[in-house]
């Protein structure tokens, strides 16, 4: 397994803010790996990831991604990046209202041009394993919280970025709804080899990735690694490691 | 904290936000006020028209003018309460009853009038003596600007008034809209999804095919008396084209494009593109909601539009049919040959320059013996058939020289055309038509002219419309050989001699044309181009300049309505942007989304009242308007400029709402 991603020294520092929300992070990310990102309110996970997924631009240090280094991106640069590299999934979803399911999907793939007769199939093919291939014809608002989630990964994963940023992506549904979408992403991650990077603050939805990192105060202070333990072995000592710091604070 | 301090902080630190709210009120303030200044400022109106006629039309401007600004100024509000539906319901949340809510937004209402009312006052009073200012110009008056004050006290009172009665309207809709929602609605008033449109074909057809049968019918027209607008009555046709089209436009807006769209969707190929993909279904997802404004606006600007553009016909015309009416600067008659040389002591009195030429004709007029003869023949000789029934005319051709018929073409100006005549033979001659021919003219025609007992025939080797004399004194003129008008002059008398003045040195000179009014006793026989081209400002320019005042408020109001549309739809999807940029979209595709959205929206009213603009301006001019002068494409110039006019007036607003809108969402 290659690098795909590495951050060195990557510092973010707001206006008028006291302390830096990122403090020089350095971390790698293999092809094909599916990390958690882990850490209190403000502890500075999502800087992490809208700086990593060029959203946002680090005050300091170096990201690179597929050998190509983020500062040296123009704005379009960075669009045009993001459209051939990288898939998102939002807490809210994200899916334009006006624009049927299948539409929604279609958009990401339309932008890398890809002939209609492809697109078509790109997302028939996959949406019955994402459980939504009944519901292509529909508008956002008549699905579920779960199925407009599941619609939000199939966008993202669709189009098979180098690696799918997911925001907390069970972060509003069901605890049923919410296996259904991990399970999803674990199988994506496992038969397509999509490399994710989740970030959450729950215990069991990072269980199904590979390796954690645990951030408090912009700084990583912890990594954890599944290697051979089973995802319940696993989220119980992420578990401990959670109450751990929360006794600490 | 009372109401009044609460709505005073809330402008305070949402001013960028109520600053537009501000400036949208005070410009109807401002239009309101310098009309009303306007309507009350005896001394213009008494200028302009002494018998109450501008004073008329000036009480109906206002009715509309009134229900302009009520409806602009609600339109405002509802758009401005749509924005701010989330903290109203977080006022309701924290335990405000509506009836505080209302208060307070009635008293934010009171303050931003108040705001308007101050600036609508200054700026109108500029704009009323801009008003003033131009309307002397344009009508030459003299007028004493001390007597015109800057702030109109009667008028003040009356927009104090109007705008006091506006935020009791405003009020009204307000606490409507407030007892209506309940406190869901309010909190999630921005997260309610629109309502989808269905997809019917049968009304799409229906609106489809209304519009089509309705030009359709307007341009039955053109096949003159067999058309179904002569064959069935005018106004009958009239009412069924203006119902199919009003009809259509509703269906075709809120039906048809939708259902278009829609079907549009299927071709992959076209569909699958970076900005349709986008924009397609964003059109029909808006449609249901935005349905009601494009049909409104349509409505509006096609109304706008006709109206501009008949107005501009109808100066235009008589204008440039002027050139035949009254061809000469000043034409008389010469009914006593010691009115020559008096006429030309005042002519001399009012010019002392030596450009002048004084030409006289003899007309002879000449019977024919032929079966078909062309109705200039007859025309004005009978009761009914005249224009002036006390001044009719003896049946006959207004015959007149060659050399006499070239030389009033030369003094009058007209060397150009006088290329295209041939020389005539004495069996040949040049009919002047009163109207342009529709089919087959006179040319080739042979007419046997009744001179000294003889027959002689006379084969009309051209038509044409440049008649040399005015249609008071000749109508049907045959311009023939000057060796066959001499042999007519020998043995007859003349019908008419007729005195044609022309020289830069006199032109436009309305002294000199009342001057000799006076000398010929008001002969209707007197006639003068620019005396009469003067006579049409004149009378039309009051009304044309009141109509105009209304029309390029009304596009105004559409292009305003269009702006905030169009910001209101960007601000309700600005998260739908931040979801592309995420997903790879650039700056520049996101702003050709915004235009792509934008052009659609501008373009459905402009485009519809473009069309129904074309076709009622042909009905009218085909069907209403006396035609005396050829068809060409010079004569719809008045047309073209007042939809060049508007198209600009769309551009401005088009290119304020994509720099706007993209400025919202590409705003770092």
């Amino acid at each position: 397994m290659s690098t795909l991603l590495e951050a060195k020294n990557v510092t973010k520092v707001y206006a008028k803010a006291q302390y830096p929300s990122l403090n020089k992070v350095s971390l790698s990310i293999m092809e094909g790996e599916f990390i958690a990102i882990m850490g209190a309110s403000g502890s500075g996970k999502t800087t992490l990831l809208n700086v990593l997924s060029t959203i946002d631009t680090p005050t300091s240090g170096s990201i690179t991604i597929n050998g190509v280094n983020l500062k040296s991106l123009t704005d379009s640069g960075a669009a045009d990046f993001r459209r051939d590299n990288l898939g998102f999934i939002f807490q809210e979803y994200l899916l334009l209202d006006s624009l049927t399911i299948f539409e929604n999907i279609a958009v990401p793939l339309t932008l890398q041009k890809f002939s209609p007769k492809k697109i078509e199939n790109m997302i028939r093919s996959l949406a019955e394993t994402f459980g939504i291939d009944s519901q292509l014809d529909k508008y956002p608002s008549e699905l579920s919280g779960g199925q407009r989630q599941r619609a939000s990964a199939l966008r993202a994963i669709v189009k098979r970025p180098s690696i799918l940023f997911a925001d907390e992506p069970t972060g509003a549904l069901d605890s049923s709804s919410a296996t259904d979408l991990l399970n999803t992403l674990k199988e994506s991650n496992a038969r397509l080899h999509t490399t994710i990077m989740m970030i959450t603050h729950d215990a069991y939805a990072a269980s199904f990735a590979d390796r954690i990192m645990i951030f408090k105060d912009g700084c990583i202070i912890q990594e954890l690694f599944k290697q051979n333990a089973n995802r319940r072995a696993f989220y119980e000592s992420i578990a401990r490691e959670v109450a751990k710091l929360d006794t600490e604070r | 904290m009372n109401h009044l301090s609460t709505a005073l902080k809330n402008l305070k630190n949402n001013f960028s936000f109520y600053a537009l709210y501000l400036l949208s009120i005070s410009f109807v303030i401002t239009i309101y006020f310098a009309f009303t200044s306007f309507s009350m400022n005896k001394v213009m109106l008494e200028k302009i028209s002494g018998n109450g006629r501008v004073e008329t039309m000036c009480n109906t401007i206002s009715i509309f003018l009134m229900a302009f600004v009520i409806f602009y100024m609600s339109y405002s509000n509802r758009f401005f309460l749509r924005r701010r539906t989330k903290e109203l319901g977080i006022y309701a949340l924290l335990g405000y009853r509506k009836s505080t809510i209302l208060s307070l937004l009635t008293a934010e209402n009171l303050l931003s009038c108040f705001g308007a009312f101050a600036i609508g006052i200054f700026l109108g009073g500029l704009f009323h003596k801009g008003i003033v200012f131009g309307i002397t110009k344009l009508l030459n008056l003299t007028v004493n600007n001390s007597e015109i004050p800057f702030f109109n006290l009667n008028a003040m009172i009356k927009t104090a008034c109007f705008v006091f009665a506006i935020i009791i309207i405003l009020a009204v809709s307000n606490s409507r809209f407030l007892f209506k929602s309940s406190l869901m609605d309010l909190v999630r008033f921005e997260k309610s999804p629109e309502k989808q449109t269905k997809f019917h074909a049968v009304p799409a057809i229906i609106g489809f095919v209304s519009v089509i049968s309705g030009y359709g019918i307007a341009l039955d027209i053109f096949r003159g008396r067999k058309s179904i607008w002569f064959t069935v009555g005018f106004y009958f046709v009239g009412m069924v084209t203006l119902v199919l089209i009003l009809f259509g436009t509703v269906l075709f807006i809120a039906s048809f494009l939708p259902y278009a769209v829609q079907t549009g969707k299927k071709n992959k190929n076209t569909f699958y593109t970076e900005t349709k993909i986008i924009t397609s279904p964003n059109f029909i997802y808006r449609m249901h909601s935005n349905s009601k404004t494009l049909i409104m606006l349509t409505l509006l600007s096609a109304a706008t539009l006709t109206v501009s553009s008949v107005m501009a016909l109808t100066l235009y015309y008589p204008i440039a049919a002027l050139s035949r009416i009254a061809p000469s600067e000043i034409e008389c008659r010469i009914e006593n040959e010691n009115d020559i040389p008096k006429i030309t002591e005042i002519i001399n009195r009012y010019s002392g320059e030596d450009d002048i030429t004084f030409l006289q004709t003899d007309i002879y007029k000449v019977t024919s013996t032929a079966d078909q003869l062309p109705m200039e023949y007859s025309i004005g000789t009978s009761k009914g058939d005249a224009d002036n029934e006390k001044i009719l005319r003896n049946m006959g051709f207004d015959c007149i020289s060659y050399s006499d018929y070239t030389a009033i073409l030369k003094a009058q100006g007209r060397q150009k055309i006088l290329k295209q005549f041939p020389t005539l033979s004495n069996n040949e001659c040049i009919f002047v038509r009163y109207q342009p021919a529709s089919g087959k003219d006179e040319t080739g025609c042979t007419y046997p002219l009744v001179i000294n007992n003889l027959e002689i025939p006379v084969t009309v080797t051209m038509t044409t419309l440049n008649n040399p004399i005015s249609f008071a004194n000749s109508v049907g003129t045959l311009v023939i050989s000057d060796d066959l008008y001499h042999m007519i002059t020998e043995n007859a008398v003349p019908e008419t001699k007729v005195l044609s003045i022309n020289g830069n040195s006199i032109t436009g000179n309305e002294e000199l044309f009342q001057a000799l009014s006076e000398y010929l006793n008001e002969s209707p026989y007197l006639q003068g181009n620019s005396h009469r081209v003067h006579e049409v400002v004149s009378l039309n320019s009051s009304t044309f300049l009141l109509i105009g005042f209304l029309v390029v408020l009304f596009f105004i109001a559409t292009g305003s309505i269009l702006y905030f549309n169009n910001i209101s739809a960007i601000a309700d999807s600005k998260s739908d942007y931040d979801i592309l940029m995420k997903m790879g979209y650039t700056g520049r595709k996101i702003k050709k989304i915004i235009r792509k959205q934008a052009i659609t929206f501008f373009s459905i009213p402009f485009l519809f009242g473009l069309a129904d603009c074309i076709f009622a301006t042909l009905v009218y001019k085909t069907a209403l308007m006396q035609n005396l002068l050829k068809n060409s494409i010079i004569l719809y110039f008045p047309t073209i400029l007042a939809i060049m006019l508007t198209l600009i007036i769309y551009l401005i607003y088009y290119c304020m709402t994509v720099h706007t809108c993209c400025k919202m969402i590409l705003k770092k």
